[in-house]
């Protein structure tokens, strides 16, 4: 990427450019992989090392600015939603977001945890703003992170029992009161096309992520 | 003060504390309160009027948007992110609609591109008129109020008479803007564009807004009472508003330059020229003319796009029912509070597998019991309204 915008569109140099960059970043933090999908550079590390490559990408390569740091939880068996297009390594995924002040580069720093007993250390230590990141994803994922300083829970109430954000937590108002949009509803402009295998016809009039079984929810 | 009398003042202050043993007071602001820009609670700790510590208590409009985006179409999903910072809609829907069309790898149309570009400057400068607003008074002035929102109606008018809403336009589509813009119930079919006369209207809007910005300089920049009360407090380094990730506004006025409207394509920022503009010190002072500069800077851009507005089509073709391709993208976009991103994995779905929302609210404030270490307690009022925040984009 260059400090032009025009520079910007997707052509060959520039993917070629940022292609170059993740490389170079995966190869000085010690990455297990690296990718740059739409323009999104991903480095993937051990959660061992998780700490000391964030270290390295700040002092070393210039990566001051915490955007920001996140979970995905990959799971085959969902609660809520889709499930994912084909079967996955459950895990939490672990995003956090570092980028410069000078050129506008990102880089997302990937890791792998166990969904049950995740944890890894705390990056309060690197940068900072981690503390309400990491408070939010430990309430909402059930991670760990090892070495915060107060881990308490910062969205929810304390005594709040479950980690929402979890593919097993269910969407607990779907539960009690019904999709409203459940009234009057119309076929989608394509539900006279043969219905996909498996679907029936009441799945066509439900939103995503209503579930067929409990159409309730 | 000499030397001599500063140690005298330093030590009366201490023998009195010593004497009266007063013991430190936990002081609750909020979670209603003015000064707080919708539900947040801060339990300060303070000895007589210093604070020694500072906990923000946030969550209380927490909406669950990340969840609930599980189990909605791209297209529903438009409305909730209209709903995250609510001063300035309209720029919310940007980041989301450019992730969207670049996991679907559609090129939207030029046009459709400049009309984002204007009302995402207006959504700015509406945004920054409130802080225009609320700032003055929080610290006692009450007239500047008046001139902010006189402005600001003339914005959300014209925000209005393009998309029908003022404050959750929910106009963007994805691969372009709503087709029939600006049309009414009587003329559903006659009008498909911009409003008829918009462009001129925008251009008179704009050309009031800069002189309204001289008043402000006028009344509020210069002023004593106000230059007294945010001069060289809270002020923020460089390196301290990195670490927390404060961006936007915040982050500049710390004299860092840096603007993602220069970095990154999401709107065509490359056609039009303004300045990135910067603070020196990074005080609660700097934070206040960086924004009032930029509602300049977004009023020039206003300006060119206006003029420079190319014709043709408004929605690219985009298939009826949304599906979008497997794949994981991350876009961020300037927005008027700074920093705001989506990041978005989908799974080929109607609906996205995880949406993270990364909002500039959220990071901004967490800084804040960092700087408010050691100030009196009237200025955690003249610091905490210095970074204009909203709760909606604190809690998501």
């Amino acid at each position: 990427m260059t400090n032009s915008p025009s520079d910007l569109p997707a052509t060959d140099e520039a993917s070629v450019q940022m292609d170059t960059y993740a490389a170079a970043v995966a190869d000085a933090v010690g990455a297990l992989s690296w990718s740059t999908n739409f323009a999104t550079v991903k480095v993937v590390v051990a959660p061992d090392e998780w700490v000391n490559s964030l270290r390295t990408a700040k002092t070393d390569l210039g990566l001051v600015f915490f955007s920001f740091l996140s979970a995905i939880h990959w799971a085959n068996d969902v609660e809520v939603g889709d499930p994912p297009a084909e079967t996955v390594d459950e895990r939490i995924e672990v995003l956090a977001a570092v980028g410069d002040l000078t050129d506008g580069r990102l880089v997302h720093f990937s890791t792998a945890l166990p969904v049950d007993g995740a944890a890894l250390a705390t990056l309060t230590t690197v940068y900072a703003g981690a503390n309400w990141h990491e408070r939010e994803a430990a309430e909402m994922f059930n991670i760990d992170f090892v070495g915060h300083p107060q881990l308490e829970k910062l969205y929810l109430p304390s005594e709040f029992e479950g980690h929402p954000l979890r593919k097993s937590f269910p969407l607990l108002s779907r539960e009690v009161k019904p999709w409203p949009g459940m009234v009057d509803v119309e076929g989608m402009p394509d539900s006279t096309e043969p219905a996909e295998e498996g679907d029936s016809s009441d799945a066509e009039t439900l939103p995503s992520g209503v579930s067929t079984e409990n159409p309730g929810r | 003060m000499t030397l001599e009398q500063d140690a005298l003042k330093h030590f009366s202050e201490v023998s009195v504390a010593l004497e009266l043993q007063t013991p430190d007071m936990t002081l609750n602001i909020g979670p209603q309160h003015p000064s707080t820009h919708g539900v947040l609670r801060i339990v300060a700790q303070v000895d007589g009027e210093r604070v020694t510590d500072v906990k923000p208590v946030i969550g209380y409009m927490h909406r669950g948007y990340e969840k609930i985006a599980e189990v909605r179409t791209y297209p529903q999903i438009t409305a909730l992110v209209n709903r995250i910072d609510w001063v300035s809609g309209f720029a919310n829907e940007i980041p989301f609609m450019a992730a969207t069309e670049k996991l679907m790898d559609i090129e939207v149309p030029e046009r459709a591109r400049y009309i984002r570009m204007i009302l995402t400057e207006m959504a700015r400068i509406s945004s920054h008129l409130m802080f225009m607003a609320s700032y003055p008074l929080e610290l006692g002035a009450t007239t500047p109020l008046m001139f902010a929102l006189r402005e600001r109606e003339r914005v959300l008018d014209l925000i209005e008479s393009v998309t029908g809403g003022r404050f959750h336009p929910n106009f963007n589509r994805i691969g372009g803007v709503k087709p029939n813009a600006g049309a009414g119930p009587s003329q559903k079919k006659a009008v498909q564009d911009l409003p008829k006369g918009f462009l001129q209207a925008a251009r008179d809007a704009m050309d009031e807004l800069l002189s309204t910005c001289d008043q402000f300089d006028e009344l509020v920049t210069g002023n004593e009472i106000f230059l007294a009360r945010c001069k060289g407090v809270g002020i923020m380094s460089a390196a301290l508003a990195a670490d927390f990730g404060v961006s936007g506004p915040n982050l500049r006025a710390s004299g860092v330059a840096f603007d993602l409207r220069t970095h990154t394509d999401y709107l065509p920022y490359d056609q039009v020229n303004f300045d990135v503009v910067t603070g020196t010190v990074g005080d609660s002072f700097d934070r206040w003319q960086v924004r009032l500069e930029e509602i300049r800077q977004a009023a020039y851009i206003v300006q060119q796009a206006v003029d420079q507005i190319p014709s043709g089509p408004l929605q690219a073709k985009v298939p009826k029912i949304i599906k979008v391709p497997k794949g994981e993208v991350y876009v961020r976009a300037e927005n008027p509070k700074g920093e705001m991103g989506y990041y978005i994995v989908s799974e080929g779905g109607q609906g996205p597998y995880r949406l993270k929302i990364r909002s500039a609210s959220y990071s901004n404030i967490s800084v804040i019991p960092q700087l408010l270490e050691g100030v009196l307690v009237p200025d955690i009022i003249a610091i905490m309204g210095s970074f204009d925040f909203v709760l909606g984009d604190v809690d998501r």
